[in-house]
């Protein structure tokens, strides 16, 4: 498809026309800019006869409702060495990668820029496109004219576009600096390592160990299953836990590419992508060290535990002693408990007449309404399992005991699932009582009275927004509480590998979309509840996409990572060490002994695995013998060149400011 | 992409459908080292994902989204796709599954077919775009939309008055006004149905009056009006391009409602219907929207929290069940809602000049007469496996997405790379086999 030029015609577009004159003073100092000769125009790697092709992305209308492309393009076009400026609706499109690759060869482009989004989105897309071309995917520069100028100067047009063209000038200036990288290649381990035994972790492990890759599966309890041992029957299959438990535990038992490792924990963690290097220890016993590519994290979550006193909730255990309040988990058992043939549903040896079941204690939480964790967080989210869980036990009790009354207290009853509608359906028609509270207005637990606690030792009272608002009491022996799920307690692993928590506590993904499963450690995965509540069907779903990243990573020979590493310029580097002192990163920067000029000296080595690219060492080497790829520090003083060589000076105006 | 595929063509698996969840699945199979052949019964890879706006609870564009996974695979050296292409039969014996899929006419040969659009702007014929809902016009011959994957013309028969513009003026002599239908078998060892879903009809419940306003609309007529580079570039309401000032989201119009035999919920109208009411918010101001809803379930990860944010923003929440909508003069509508917060008024007459209706998600295709893959009573395909969500009734066929059930982006793109994982174990188990036996 050709390069489209028309400019949209948009409501937004209104200011910009009543602002013509700003935009076109700012304009004229940016085109100045742009044109005015760099300090750095004779600096090293320069070349007079590079090819720079620009593109310019709209997003739709997401950066052009607001930044004038069509004026950068033109503006753009005047940079030394700029040959090509277009436009397009989605440069991300194929028809816009296609223009990219397609020009590379006709146009002999040398560096290419794409002004569009955040880097973090198409970055890696457009350096595919630039490779396709026939160009070395890292002549490219991304710059974010997005996130950084449409978006965050939405009410500023004039500003947005003259922001977008100064840092596309910078970019640039940056590729005319810009050499040639490869990828770093590296020997992958083809073995991963599943920390948790529950069934997101035994899955994810069968799933590999199938695929014929070798696994180390770890559990820190002396059993596989997790959460789901002991949980009796599951929706919506209405199927013993234990079959599922059973058959996932037989499989990865069986795989003789699977090692077990029970009662141990994962002690210690270093090393990258392909080569990680883990401590396992069996609970006092000494570590083996072992080598891993990858790493899954199936460490799955607790149940809430409400605070002492929540709902007038003494602890499972003591419940004989004082009021009769239970957790989603400790009905089930209680349920599970009580014999098939059973006449009564027991509590404290006293026969249940009738059973409250309280929605989201502890999700769902407001600012304001409810008291923080211990953290001083509030657990905003749904917990999304507890709502088909708390109608499957609502049920098998009017089931079971016809008799017993069943009242349900909920905000909004979230059965979306395959198969859960039913639940809910089928309680209404079994005589479950709902009660429905407006979450700002949680119902209030009180005991009850002893003149009427004959009715039942706890009394609740809601708003029932069914019944317009109408304030309720209702006497009962037995209040439920439908506790959700919170992040299990890997403080330890977090610290270790540096992983991200979201707001919500539990693992946080690169992307939902983008890269589900992904942390912003290369390498390591994410399987099942430990990212956030999930039901069963969803865990074994997100176990097996986790495992078939780590399929394709171990599809190819080499791990390749990102060349943006740090390189140590012999000749400059004095054996100072300044740079190994700063290096947050073990291993990444060393001394090693080398002979220069018949004498023993010590100089800086980068381990390009272990480095992360942040630049410390660059910053404090003063003899400029750090340098980062991709980042060298001539590139900086082109991109400074480029933003700021023809700044317009307030007291001087219109005379420009040179730097550098 | 290769259009030149014939029956020596033997991929390691076959994807039926080129929506997210398909693309996800290729995606994840090819980058282990097989061979995926992409099978896509319309004009473009991309789903009904390419044409969203944007999408929940991020609120990234879902074009930014979508069409870096469509490249990926449009590229991808172990992919080939086949748009214009209904899988119409498999039959799978001694673990090799033989597909037979047809290969509608484009009228277009897309091996010469350059992308140029010149018989588009040669074409005189214009029809309703399908792909922007009916609100905007295309012509009889046409690349799809802005970033459609082929970037290939495509002729519409239907339409098409066959007077010879677009031949004429066609640089490399690519339409062919004699195409035939063409039926391709191939074989292979595993199979992804990724067929994604339908939406029911607006007019499924007659009490909503959808046939008789045009100011009744489907959710992703909604998607397309919002959408930044949409038919109009802004929301106005179909029927006579009023900026809409009383919006009304009706859920459950399609789902949870044994009358019309959608019993189960669609799962993802919720939290559309939300993210729709914050776009509209930031697209229009002064606006009044109201969602009329039965249970609001964000249930997913950040949903919650998004649904609050809305809330906080000032959308309305109603808990009421619509029982009718009545078009009125002006082209407004009157909205009959039983709601239970007001004592006072349980029955009220709320008046809006623009109404989504949730429609309910059911299933794109059945598989069940044509293939060995079953479905379940609520007609999705069936997988009945517990330890297997992927898993079909039929050795090495594996379904993902909404195919198996109404199921939000998320959930989709796991469960496509579940059902990838577990096809390619599959495969890798058969060969394992068969260099031992």
């Amino acid at each position: 498809m050709s390069m489209e030029n028309q400019h949209r015609e948009d409501p937004h577009c209104e200011n910009e026309q009543a602002e013509t004159a700003q935009i076109e003073a700012q304009l004229a100092a940016a085109r100045r800019a742009a044109m005015a000769p760099h300090a750095s125009a004779q600096g090293a790697g320069e070349d007079a006869h590079l090819k720079i092709g620009v593109y310019i992305c709209r997003c739709g209308g997401n950066i052009s409702d607001v930044v004038n492309v069509e004026q950068v393009a033109e503006t753009v076009q005047l940079l030394p060495n700029v040959t090509t400026a277009k436009v397009h609706t989605f440069v991300c499109s194929d028809p816009g990668q296609q223009t990219i690759s397609e020009d590379i060869l006709q146009e002999n482009l040398d560096r290419v820029v794409v002004a569009s989004c955040s880097p973090f989105l198409h970055e890696q897309t457009f350096r595919g496109a630039v490779a396709r071309g026939g160009l070395n995917p890292y002549l490219y520069e991304h710059v974010n004219i997005r996130e950084q100028a449409s978006w965050a100067h939405r009410h500023d047009p004039s500003g947005a576009t003259a922001k977008a063209i100064r840092m596309i000038a910078a970019a640039v200036g940056k590729l005319r600096h810009a050499a040639p990288l490869e990828q770093i290649k590296l020997p992958n381990h083809r073995r991963a390592l599943v920390i948790g035994g529950g069934i997101a972790g035994m899955k994810a492990a069968a799933d590999l160990a199938a695929r014929g890759i070798p696994v180390l599966l770890v559990e820190k309890t002396e059993k596989l299953g997790g959460r789901l041992n002991d949980r009796g029957r599951v929706y919506p299959s209405e199927r013993d836990a234990s079959e599922l438990v059973e058959e996932l535990a037989r499989t990865v038992q069986a795989n003789p590419r699977i090692e077990i490792r029970l009662s141990s924990q994962v002690k210690a963690v270093s090393g990258f992508i392909g080569n990680f290097k883990v401590e396992v220890a069996p609970e006092g016993g000494a570590a083996e060290q072992r080598t891993v590519g990858a790493i899954l994290l199936a460490t799955g979550f607790r149940p809430y535990q409400p605070r002492e006193g929540e709902f007038l909730y003494r602890g499972g255990s003591s419940a004989s002693a004082g009021p009769a309040v239970l957790t989603l988990p400790e009905f089930i058992q209680l349920l599970r408990a009580t014999p098939e043939n059973a006449r009564h549903l027991l509590v404290n040896g006293r026969a249940v007449r009738n059973v409250a079941f309280l929605h989201c204690v502890g999700s769902r939480q407001l600012d304001g309404v409810h008291e923080p964790q211990p953290d001083g967080r509030l657990n905003t989210y749904c917990s999304r399992t507890c709502c088909t869980t708390i109608l499957q036990q609502a049920l098998a009790v009017r089931r079971r005991f016809p008799k017993t009354g069943v009242y349900n207290f909920y905000q909004d009853i979230r059965t979306y699932g395959r198969g859960e509608e039913n639940y809910y359906t089928e309680a209404s028609k079994a005589g479950v009582v709902f009660f429905r509270y407006n979450g700002e207005e949680p119902p209030a637990v009180a005991l009850s009275a002893p003149e009427s606690a004959r009715d039942g030792a706890i009394s609740i009272t809601v708003k029932d927004t069914l019944t317009w608002n109408e304030e309720l009491t209702l006497p009962v022996d037995l209040l439920v509480l439908g506790t959700g799920m919170i992040p299990g307690a890997i403080a330890d692993l977090i610290e270790q590998m540096k992983l991200a928590t979201g707001e919500d506590g539990f693992l946080q993904e690169v992307h939902p979309k983008l890269r589900p499963v992904e942390v912003a450690v290369n390498g390591v995965l994410l399987a099942g509840a430990a990212q956030g509540p999930m039901n069963i069907q969803e865990t074994l779903a997100a176990a097996g996409a986790a495992a078939v990243k780590v399929a394709a990573m171990f599809a190819k020979e080499n791990v390749e990572l990102n060349p943006f590493v740090a390189e140590v310029d012999p000749e400059l580097c004095c054996g100072e060490a300044h740079c190994v002192t700063q290096c947050a990163y073990e291993g990444a920067l060393r001394m090693v002994a080398k002979e220069v000029d018949g004498k023993q000296v010590e100089r800086a080595e980068v381990n390009a695995g272990l480095c992360t690219g942040c630049g410390a060492c660059v910053a404090v080497c003063p003899h400029r013998a750090m340098q980062l790829n991709g980042w060298r520090l001539d590139q900086f003083d082109a991109m400074v060149d480029g933003i700021a060589a023809g700044v317009p000076n307030q007291a001087c105006g219109e005379e420009l400011v040179r730097i550098g | 992409m290769n259009t030149q595929i014939d029956s020596s063509y033997r991929p390691d698996a076959l994807v039926v459908g080129g929506g997210i969840a398909g693309l996800q699945s290729a995606l994840d199979l090819a980058d282990q080292g097989l061979k995926v052949l992409v099978v896509e019964r319309g004009a473009s890879i991309g789903g009904h994902m390419i044409a969203l706006s944007k999408v929940f609870p991020t609120l990234d564009c879902a074009s930014c989204i979508t069409t870096p996974k469509m490249s990926a695979a449009a590229h991808h050296e172990n992919i080939q796709i086949l748009t214009n292409a209904e899988v119409e039969a498999i039959e799978s014996r001694d673990g090799l599954h033989r597909v037979r899929i047809l290969r509608k006419p484009t009228y277009v040969n897309f091996d010469k077919c350059i992308g140029c659009r010149l018989c588009e702007y040669a074409c005189d014929t214009e029809y309703r775009d399908r792909f922007e809902e009916g609100l905007g016009a295309v012509r009889a011959i046409a690349v799809p939309f802005t970033n459609a994957i082929p970037q290939k013309a495509v002729l519409d028969a239907e339409h098409c008055l066959t007077c010879g513009s677009c031949a004429r003026v066609c640089p490399t002599d690519a339409i062919e006004f004699d195409q035939k239908p063409r039926t391709l078998a191939i074989e292979t060892e595993a199979v992804i149905v990724a067929s994604g879903f339908d939406l029911n009809s607006v007019t499924v419940k007659p009490q909503y009056n959808a046939a008789r306003s045009q100011n009744v609309i489907a959710p992703m007529t909604l998607e397309r009006l919002l959408a930044p580079h949409g038919p109009y570039g802004r929301v106005l309401r179909p029927s006579d391009g009023k900026i809409p000032g009383a919006i009304a989201f009706v859920q459950c119009a399609g789902s949870r409602d044994e009358s019309i035999g959608v019993p189960y919920c669609s799962r993802v109208c919720c939290m559309y219907a939300i993210k729709q009411a914050m776009l509209l918010a930031g697209a229009l101001p002064l606006a009044d929207i109201t969602i009329y809803y039965m249970d609001i379930r964000a249930f997913g990860k950040g949903y919650e929290q998004f649904f609050q944010n809305a809330k906080a923003m000032g959308i309305n929440f109603v808990r009421g069940k619509v029982a009718r909508i009545d078009p009125i003069e002006g082209g407004d509508l009157r909205l009959h809602v039983e709601t239970t917060e007001d004592a006072e008024n349980p029955l009220e007459e709320r008046t809006h000049d623009l109404v989504v209706l949730a429609q309910g998600m059911i299933p794109g295709w059945n598989p069940a007469q044509t293939t060995p893959v079953a479905c379940a009573s609520d007609g999705f395909v069936a997988t009945p496996r517990l330890t297997a969500p992927t898993a079909t009734t039929a050795p090495g066929i594996f379904t993902a997405g909404t195919a198996a059930g109404p199921k939000d982006i998320v959930d989709t793109i796991a469960e496509a790379g579940a059902a990838a994982i577990a096809a390619s174990q599959y495969l890798f188990q058969k060969r394992e086999t068969a260099v031992a036996g």
